[in-house]
């Protein structure tokens, strides 16, 4: 059994007053991909959220190692080594593709932040020919990799993407599920909310099925092969 | 004639682009247009006139210490009063503004009343004679401090990582704090810049007119019509926007009527929101429907 990375329990968060998350909790294994599956309104990308800090959670714990990180602000969660791909990108439009970049690494030092970009671009061989282009220039599909491309700049412990699919062409999710297929290769540790269940089930290790804020159901992706619309049924129906 | 008027107008441009950019920085990063900031103006200049005409200190080192102490008040404005009403109506923040606005003119009139008080003039350079053209030394120091001021603030914003930073967090709050950076500690830095640029306008102002507590407010509109000339966010349009506006003024009141100097500005203001809202260089709302 690999060591477990993040450790989520009996995480509670409302909006106002309306509940999202009602205890929800799980594991999170070094060198895994994590699929949270569910229909809209489940809890899965507040789930990220309160992760990163973003959404305070009224109650539970989210543990990275001996680590506390639920009620931090989202910087400092992101200085323990959690990098987000949001599901608006949230990138900087009227900087370079260089500059995005750059910035994601701005913790670093400039010479290990240049090895990094370095490599960014090997990933990403189209925004190496972008490079002095404003993001907002680009394609859903290269401000994505501008977005997945910033979050590696930090090298995360942790790498979560919310909907990494979202807005973009069949050919570019297969790119994606290419690219996360690199990622796991290298180690890195993600978490991830996909409504595309084909790109889910692809580029992920194991599943976790959302309800209510509740974890209902989950387990190992390819013990599943074959039987998907079990799985399909127990986030729908 | 037109040129002296230009030279003129660009002098007191240079005062209203300080007080215009200062507006911007903190509403591009905060979204709060800070109608106190006339008073900040003014306190900045009172500082610089307590500690050269009452302490004794020599110009320069009075002006530097003004404007780390405007900076501090603008820091702890944003954290002890911004911040605390954070997630209120937006209307509180201007009434929070306005509030202090008025506590620090309350303050200069109970230290100094209503009275006009004179600065000495610092910038002792003899004027320039180009044919019939005079430029003063006001003039050209005025001109001379801001545009260096400006080239340093646009020189970090487009060339050093910090600038870049600055730039993130303006296009994308949610974006920088995905990097790492502490938005809440930018924004009251934010505060504390747009406080000590304010008063840099305040003290380059006051030896050539004469402080009085009610300084501020005209600075504060000066500041809003150069804002909307150059497009609400734009921080080159700010500037010119302000330039502008201070030729405007002047070839206004020699060619029309004195007395249109003192509604120039308001003139603009209503002329550019009702032709071209979004300014010169502000970018026009598209909303999808």
């Amino acid at each position: 059994m690999p060591d477990i990375l993040m450790t989520i329990r009996d995480l509670h968060v409302a909006y106002g007053k309306k509940p999202i998350l009602r205890g929800a909790g799980f594991d999170l294994y070094k060198g895994e991909c994590l699929t949270l599956l569910g229909a809209n309104g489940s809890g899965k990308s507040t789930s990220l959220n309160a992760i990163c800090g973003f959404v305070q959670p009224a109650s539970g714990s989210v543990s990275l190692g001996d680590q506390e990180l639920a009620g931090l602000a989202p910087h400092r969660i992101f200085q323990h080594g959690v990098a987000q791909v949001s599901q608006k990108r949230d990138l900087f439009p009227d900087l370079t593709v260089t500059d995005n970049l750059r910035l994601g690494a701005m913790r670093r030092g400039a010479k290990q932040a240049a090895r990094t970009l370095d490599q960014v671009y090997a990933r990403f061989p189209r925004l190496a020919e972008r490079r002095r282009q404003a993001t907002r220039t680009l394609s859903g599909g290269e401000q994505q990799m501008v977005a997945i491309g910033r979050a590696l700049m930090s090298q995360p412990t942790l790498l979560l993407l919310d909907e990494p699919s979202g807005g973009l062409s069949p050919e570019f999710c297969e790119e994606i599920a290419l690219l996360m297929d690199g990622l796991k290769a290298d180690g890195v540790t993600m978490l991830m909310v996909e409504q595309n269940l084909k790109l889910a089930f692809r580029a992920a290790d194991r599943f976790i099925v959302l309800r209510d804020g509740l974890v209902v159901d989950g387990g190992d992706v390819k013990a599943m092969e074959g039987d998907h619309d079990a799985i399909i049924k127990n986030i729908y129906l | 004639m037109l040129l002296q008027l230009t030279i003129s107008g660009l002098s007191q441009g240079a005062i209203y682009a300080l007080v215009a950019l200062s507006l911007t920085v903190v509403y591009r990063s905060t979204t709060i247009v800070n109608f106190g900031h006339g008073d900040f103006v003014m306190a900045g200049a009172f500082v610089s006139y307590v500690l050269t005409v009452m302490l004794g200190v020599a110009f320069l080192p009075a002006a530097v210490l003004a404007v780390i102490a405007m900076f501090l008040l603008g820091l702890c404005f944003s954290r002890g009063l911004i911040r605390p009403i954070r997630g209120g109506p937006h209307i509180g923040y201007a009434l929070m503004c306005i509030a202090v606005g008025y506590v620090l003119r309350g303050i200069a009139r109970i230290v100094w009343g209503r009275e006009v008080l004179p600065m000495p003039s610092v910038f002792d350079m003899p004027p320039v004679f180009i044919g019939n053209l005079v430029i003063t030394g006001d003039a050209m120091f005025i001109i001379g401090t801001t545009t260096v001021l400006l080239a340093i603030f646009f020189a970090i914003l487009a060339l050093t990582d910090i600038g870049k930073m600055v730039q993130a967090v303006y296009q994308s709050q949610r974006g920088a704090q995905l990097i790492g950076i502490n938005v809440d500690r930018f924004n009251d830095m934010a505060w504390g810049v747009g406080a000590a640029m304010g008063a840099m306008g305040g003290i380059l102002i006051a030896p050539v007119s004469l402080l009085h507590p009610d300084l501020g407010a005209s600075f504060l509109i000066k500041g809003f019509a150069a804002m909307t000339l150059g497009g609400f966010g734009s921080l080159h349009g700010a500037v010119i926007g302000a330039l502008l506006l201070g030729v405007s003024e002047q070839y206004a009141g020699a060619y029309i009527n004195s007395a249109l100097i003192d509604i120039t500005a308001y003139l603009i203001i209503v002329f550019v929101l009702l032709v071209r809202p979004h300014g010169l260089f502000g970018h026009k709302t598209v909303v999808k429907v």
